[in-house]
């Protein structure tokens, strides 16, 4: 290949590849939904427009869009570290779990505290153990190349089974016969910002933390590190960057913010821990990284995305005979198009024309 | 099936007539006309980016052109894809293998035209008659039912080339075939292309080393940005003429000073080295000097690459010590005989010398980062990394649209550019340089050549691994040869004699 004859021509198609990566999924989720939603009956145009208006109608519903976004910023972040460093973490989802029950616990169990030093120790502490639930997989890949995919992907079901274990048993409610552990006490609750709605501060910290991640990410010497070492590993090792090491630091990082995911959803959102916690907002969080490119902006938006869908779908069916289950296929339409790249098949269009 | 067509002798087999390729508002071909005759090997030699590659991806299908045609018997042709150019006898051996590790050489010599007998069950037998009367057609033995893998390199590529031949090629098409090879190999390749060649066969070969061309080729046309400069036949050419006509002008050779040695900067000592491979080291011992360029020389797989790699820390040796400056590396990892001084340049561009999806500017502040100047606690400092990374840039010429484009977006030799600014960056005590002009053309190899020296003359200590034999004669103040994991000879600079190494690089002690 004649690399003189790439130069000019590379740069030139970027805007237009960033463009069609960022839109292009959602445009043909939307498309082939519409077809599904003229097949069964509905007026495609209707649905989305009540999509729309239940998601970003009024103060309230935003409130509640802004609510379901906030686990999925967080792990859409959480997956994105992983993924800066070449990790592809995908047991986000078992650190929800094990977070939220650990931050549950410290809201139940500690209740003489104070408010303030209940919700730090409580979120601390959902961190600390999302961390060590990504400790095994990030040391079995960087030390001995397991497969982080296969270990983090197993560690979710032990998640799930664990907490589950726990909560019928030795942390269940008194008198409940519900799998879940006793509320935690008012003060452990995250403030709200506008009540009624459950939109609480852990907004606030996710999109925090996404600043902070797009400041790490473009100006730090540990994010310069980490874009390397995921993009070329030799490269970053032959630089004298410690590779493996860096594998471990980034799993850990991804899983604090996995387990801390879990813990603001547990003192903001659900007040308590219980079976079945999250409705796969580590996958969701796959989805997000994915088509936000990993980046902050991206995943802001990504999140939001996914969050709007989740809200109005829950109330979508209340006003239109719109069973949820559209939302749901569009929902996976979406994850599946962010995944596949669509901007080198305007290249090669490009190319052959 | 591997017989080459009957007319020998005839008129042009594969040609471009006109041929014109843009890439945006590059022109990687600007009109070129081009035969080779049938039963001739025509070499093309040019710089990086002079459009040979262009004009060979067009030949063999896998592009076409925006203007102009493919020209096959003489006759205007499109070609749909490279099965397509295959279908015409027109194969190609890419610089890349395409061959599949995990098979054996005959697998991989039938693959997608395997030998099958009436049940659709694969004929082993058939196959390997096939690879049989190739080995002799090229008059060449092979272990056939060898892994791919473990075939060493110039074996690879012979069975590239019978491939062409088993699936019916009369014209094959090599693009550097030589880079990978050591000399005595080279020598064979010369000898299998003539045989081809007096067979029949057709053949174009790519290099930018005037020597080969002028060895093998019966034809030579010479590519400068684009266009064809010209075509001459073997008797009108010399290497002088060759050059100026793919630079547009004579390059001096670099002047070099005589060494002032100084004190001992990276020194090995009595190393062992178990290596996975036939190579290993036994009982090693060199020293480089501030101030001198210590080259390596050998057939590939004699060693270098574990003394590289022990260099770097990337292998554990058996017993023995490396030193940089004062400091003991031996178990260091290679972070901290980066920080003791140590400097490497891979020889491994695309895979670990650079990060091509990153940008030009991290490329050049990779390894740099964490340096005072440009972070403080943790932060980089964005400004002060921009304005050294563009001085930088400039200082080393290197051609660029913007550092923040990837630096994917270079040509191969600027992208070494690149790579030896970054090492040559901050003065490191010792520079371990890895085949430091693979793959780049004859103004950058000048260029980079003058940087090494110049960092010698700074007082800078060089390691010098190259296949290279004149690039090594060129730089080093001495030549240690290496054969089997063990030094054969040592020559100075000025005492060096071609037929002495290439005997030391085959085992005989000087």
């Amino acid at each position: 290949m004649s690399d003189a004859a790439i130069t000019p021509w590379k740069p030139a198609r970027v805007p237009l590849q960033t463009f069609a990566d960022a839109i292009l999924p959602l445009a043909l989720a939307l498309a082939v939904a519409a077809i599904l939603l003229a097949l069964a009956g509905h007026n495609p145009f209707e649905v989305y427009r009540l999509l729309a208006v239940e998601s970003f109608g009024s103060t309230r519903r935003i409130a509640a869009t802004l609510s379901s976004t906030t686990p999925l910023i967080l792990t859409g972040l959480a997956t994105a570290v992983a993924f800066r460093a070449g990790a592809f973490n995908v047991g986000v989802e078992g650190c929800i779990f094990v977070g939220g029950l650990a931050a549950a616990y410290v809201g139940f169990a500690f209740a003489g505290l104070p408010g303030v030093v209940l919700i730090v120790l409580g979120l601390t502490v959902s961190i600390i153990v999302g961390a060590l639930w990504m400790l095994v997989p990030g040391v079995l890949k960087a030390r001995l190349d397991v497969d982080e995919v296969v270990t983090t992907l197993m560690l979710n079901f032990v998640a799930v089974s664990l907490t589950a274990y726990l909560v019928n048993g030795p942390l269940l409610a008194p008198g409940s016969a519900n799998s879940a552990t006793p509320m935690v006490v008012a003060a452990a609750r995250l403030p709200r910002l506008m009540p009624p709605s459950t939109l609480n501060i852990g907004f606030v910290i996710a999109v925090l933390l996404l600043v902070l991640y797009w400041l790490w990410g473009n100006r730090t010497a540990l994010g310069f590190e980490t874009r390397l070492a995921g993009l070329n590993a030799r490269f970053a090792t032959a630089q004298g960057i410690d590779v493996p090491m860096l594998i471990i630091k980034m799993m850990l990082l991804s899983g604090a913010i996995g387990g801390l995911a879990g813990g603001i959803h547990a003192l903001g959102t659900v007040g308590r821990f219980v079976s079945g916690f999250s409705p796969g907002y580590g996958f969701t969080g796959i989805a997000v990284a994915l088509l936000g490119r990993g980046t902050a902006p991206g995943i802001f938006l990504a999140a939001l995305l996914f969050g709007a869908l989740a809200t109005s779908g829950a109330t979508i069916q209340l006003f239109s005979d719109v069973p949820i289950e559209i939302v749901e296929i569009l929902q996976g339409m979406v994850m599946i198009f962010a995944v596949a790249r669509f901007g080198w098949i305007f290249a090669r269009r490009r190319r052959a024309a | 099936m591997i017989e080459p067509k009957a007319d020998a002798g005839a008129a042009a087999r594969l040609g471009a007539s006109n041929v014109t390729r843009r890439f945006g508002p590059v022109l990687a071909n600007d009109g070129v006309n081009f035969q080779a005759e049938r039963g001739t090997i025509h070499a093309i030699v040019g710089g990086n980016g002079a459009g040979k590659s262009t004009l060979m991806r067009i030949l063999q299908g896998m592009d076409s052109p925006d203007e102009g045609f493919v020209l096959v018997d003489g006759a205007p042709t499109v070609f749909l894809g490279p099965a397509d150019a295959f279908g015409q006898g027109i194969g190609m051996v890419h610089q890349e293998f395409m061959l599949v590790p995990g098979l054996t050489l005959v697998e991989n010599l039938m693959l997608a035209r395997e030998a099958v007998d009436r049940l659709g069950r694969i004929d082993r037998r058939a196959a390997l008659d096939a690879a049989r009367r190739l080995e002799k057609l090229a008059g060449v033995a092979l272990d056939w039912d060898m892994l791919e893998q473990d075939a060493p390199i110039h074996v690879r590529q012979i069975v590239e080339i019978l491939r062409l031949l088993y699936r019916g090629a009369d014209v094959l098409i090599l693009d550097e075939p030589t880079a990978v090879l050591a000399p005595a190999q080279v020598g064979e390749l010369i000898a299998l292309l003539r045989k081809l060649r007096n067979e029949g066969r057709t053949i174009i070969f790519i290099s930018h080393k005037l020597d080969e061309v002028l060895a093998v080729a019966d034809r030579i046309t010479v590519m400068r940005n684009g266009r064809v400069i010209g075509s001459l036949d073997r008797e009108e050419a010399d290497k002088a003429r060759l050059a100026e006509m793919m630079i547009g002008e004579i390059i001096a050779q670099p002047k070099v000073r005589n060494r002032e040695a100084g004190a001992e900067m990276l020194s090995i000592e009595s190393l062992d080295i178990a290596g996975c491979g036939h190579a290993q080291l036994k009982d090693f011992n060199l020293s480089v000097r501030s101030g001198e360029i210590v080259g390596i020389a050998g057939v590939a797989g004699n060693g270098q690459d574990e003394i590289a790699e022990a260099v770097v820390g990337l292998i554990e040796p058996r017993s023995g010590h490396i030193r940089i400056g004062n400091m003991e590396v031996t178990d260091a990892s290679l972070g901290r005989r980066r920080s003791a001084g140590l400097s490497y340049l891979s020889p491994d561009r695309a895979a670990e010398g650079l990060c091509l999806p990153a940008s030009i500017a991290d490329n050049m502040m990779a390894g740099h980062h964490r340096a005072p100047e440009f972070c403080a606690s943790g932060i980089s400092r964005r400004g002060a990394m921009h304005s050294h990374v563009e001085s930088l840039l400039d200082r080393f010429a290197v051609k660029r649209g913007s550092s923040a484009l990837p630096a994917s977006s270079l040509s191969g030799g600027n992208q070494q550019r690149v790579a030896v600014a970054r090492e040559l960056d901050g003065d490191p005590k010792v520079l371990l340089a890895c085949q430091p002009t693979r793959g780049v053309d004859i103004r950058g190899i000048a260029f980079i050549h003058q940087c090494l020296l110049d960092y010698r003359n700074r007082g800078g200590a060089v390691l010098l691994i190259s296949e290279e034999l004149d690039e090594l004669l060129q730089l080093s103040d001495r030549i240690v040869v290496v054969y089997g994991g063990r030094i054969t000879g040592e020559v100075e600079r000025g005492s060096a004699d071609v037929a002495e190494i290439g005997r030391m690089m085959l085992g005989d002690t000087a």
